[in-house]
């Protein structure tokens, strides 16, 4: 079972996050006997029974109770552990926001907090289970990092990356299989956006799952002859500014598109930091204050607009109102 | 024994008075939960927990949560009175961007465990630290003081419940059960009893104390630390306001500002525990 941990997806592959979350902490348990992993009965649905299986001294199991998950956590971090807790990501940002403000957040708590089924991914649960604005919550909090990675090889490097990192940490953890688009050659680092292209007529700018259907458009748009450039950003707090900055400057029109709400999260981010530093027109494609659907995956990315077509009609638009 | 115990009635008289001082150059406070502390946080930090006021740090000590936040200026009279920090400092309660806030802060004064304020939470990150020291097989316990108000809060229960099913017998929590709340007595805003039939069922090992009884205090806490299988809790009867007359189980002075005639019938008053 674990013969192919620490292994690379190749590109194009279809991942499952719940493999890549327990084959990870596997990767890292063996090495790092701090590193602990906690649920709170979603464990089927982060991946974690790989860890447990391995270290169940290290894996622990609080039920139905977000807020206990997250004061626990607290407490081992604050002997010097390393938890990663996970559940829903509606669940763990809604329910136990004040103790991740004030457990954790407050006392600069070396906490990692994965949310799973993140955004639309949580697929036909319907709106309940539908997070749409834990990255507005988690990315007002001082102390917190943020990070929503774009494919598993991703997610498994900024895994590794937040083991060796200080301070509580939010990763958002898509409802797998996600396309592998990054390869052994890409290096995840906190806090660093990654560009791909360079055009000059516009900049998409994705996070998440939304990275490769941003790539998807990128081949598209060149057909329709418009130069654009992606600007991936896997850590949303902090966010690369400077990568940001430099491509308004570049293409003076940016796309967001963001499994979110478009209030508080990548579009809002962006808008921060063009606003004050180089204006430029910016337009965004995500949940518009709405919730999530009772609909398949794929029925809601074609309802919320995550399409190449989508992309295509806005960036023409956008670039027409430079 | 004797000796003993009268030193430390003195020492919870003398945090009892430095704790009003501080409160009352602050400009006010919580006087209720503050003085109805002294003497568990006596027993605490003189007697049952493994500390050293020289080695902060040291990975042996026992851990303390004080998760009812409130009670800062209690917690800093004993510090000063440990010798974690000079009596001067208690003069800073309250001060803007000083180490002494209300509600006690970990990243501003290193003698303290665990920021708290916002209440509930103390006992879940108990937990954490407890399965911590149990997964390394270390003997160190955690000692915790909760308010009793602050067992409305669902979150206590959740954590209750963790820390039976870990059998976290390395964890010793108190609840200061003065018996009110800011907004009046317990009994009106949210009845808690049975108490601890509520804590046996949620598979706790429970202990009765007069929270004000330095003898009776010492004698439990060691009972509760013989306890092999379960997470034991002392329910602490305390009296919200201890030795002020008027701020007796007087729901007002929960939290409160004194008048200048006030202040000094509490220095009548304090000059006889002296």
């Amino acid at each position: 079972m674990f013969d192919r941990i620490g292994e690379i997806e190749m590109i194009g592959d279809m991942v499952s996050t719940q493999e890549t979350y327990g084959k990870t902490l596997v990767e890292l348990g063996v090495k790092n006997k701090d590193i602990f992993a906690l649920e709170a009965d979603l464990m089927r649905c982060s991946g974690s029974k790989l860890f447990q299986d391995r270290y169940p001294d290290r894996h622990i199991q609080v039920g139905i109770a977000e807020q206990n998950l997250v004061g626990v956590a607290a407490g081992l971090a604050a002997m010097g552990r390393i938890p990663y807790a996970s559940t829903f990501a509606n669940f763990l940002t809604q329910r136990a926001c004040d103790q991740i403000v004030m457990s954790l957040a407050y006392n600069n708590f070396n906490v990692k907090l994965v949310g799973s089924y993140a955004g639309i991914t949580s697929g036909n649960n319907g709106g309940t289970h539908i997070a749409v604005c834990d990255i507005a919550i988690t990315r007002s909090i001082p102390n917190m990092k943020v990070l929503d990675p774009g494919d598993s090889n991703e997610f498994r490097q900024a895994i590794i990356a937040t083991s060796k990192d200080e301070g509580p940490t939010y990763i958002r953890q898509a409802n797998g299989p996600m396309k592998t688009i990054f390869d052994n050659s890409h290096k995840f680092e906190i806090g660093k956006g990654y560009k791909f292209g360079n055009g000059k007529d516009i900049t998409l700018i994705s996070a998440g799952i939304t990275t490769s259907l941003a790539m998807d458009a990128l081949v598209a748009l060149e057909k329709d002859n418009i130069k654009a450039r992606i600007v991936h950003l896997p850590t949303l707090k902090p966010a690369d500014s400077v990568l940001i900055i430099e491509c308004a400057k570049a293409t003076g029109a940016l796309l967001t598109i963001e499994n979110h709400s478009i209030f508080g999260g990548l579009g809002g981010l962006v808008s921060e930091i063009v606003s004050k530093n180089y204006p430029v027109i910016i337009d965004n494609i995500g949940l518009n204050d709405t919730w999530g659907l009772n609909a398949p995956f794929n029925f809601q990315l074609e309802y919320f607009g995550f399409t190449v077509e989508n992309i295509i009609k806005k960036s023409k638009k956008l670039i027409s109102r430079k | 024994m004797d000796r003993k115990i009268e030193k430390l009635k003195k020492i919870a008289n003398k945090i009892r008075i430095n704790t009003f001082h501080s409160i009352t150059k602050a400009g006010g406070g919580h006087y209720g939960g503050c003085l109805s502390l002294s003497e568990i946080l006596t027993v605490l930090y003189f007697d049952s927990m493994n500390l050293d006021p020289k080695k902060l740090k040291d990975d042996s000590r026992d851990r303390f949560i004080l998760s009812k936040g409130h009670g800062g200026p209690a917690l800093y009279a004993t510090l000063s009175a440990r010798g974690y920090i000079p009596l001067s400092s208690l003069d800073e309660l309250d001060v803007p961007l000083s180490k002494f806030p209300k509600h006690i802060d970990r990243l501003k004064l290193d003698a303290i465990d665990v920021s708290s304020g916002a209440l509930g939470q103390g006992l879940s990150i108990a937990v954490g630290m407890a399965i911590s020291l149990k997964q390394q097989k270390k003997s160190n316990n955690v000692y915790i003081v909760l308010g009793d108000g602050e067992c409305n809060s669902g979150q206590v229960w959740e954590a209750a419940m963790a820390a039976s099913k870990y059998h976290l017998n390395n964890i010793i929590a108190i609840i200061d059960n003065n018996t009110y709340q800011l907004d009046g007595p317990t009994k009106t805003i949210m009845p808690l009893e049975p108490i601890e039939e509520k804590w046996k069922a949620f598979g706790w090992k429970t202990f009765n104390s007069d929270g004000h009884n330095i003898e009776l205090l010492i004698e439990t806490i060691n009972k509760a630390k013989e306890e092999k299988s379960k997470p034991a809790i002392i329910i602490a009867n305390t009296t919200k306001g201890k030795g002020i007359s008027f701020m007796e189980n007087a729901t007002y002075w929960h939290a409160g500002t004194l008048s200048k005639e006030q202040l000094n019938q509490c220095l009548i008053e304090l000059e006889r525990l002296k």
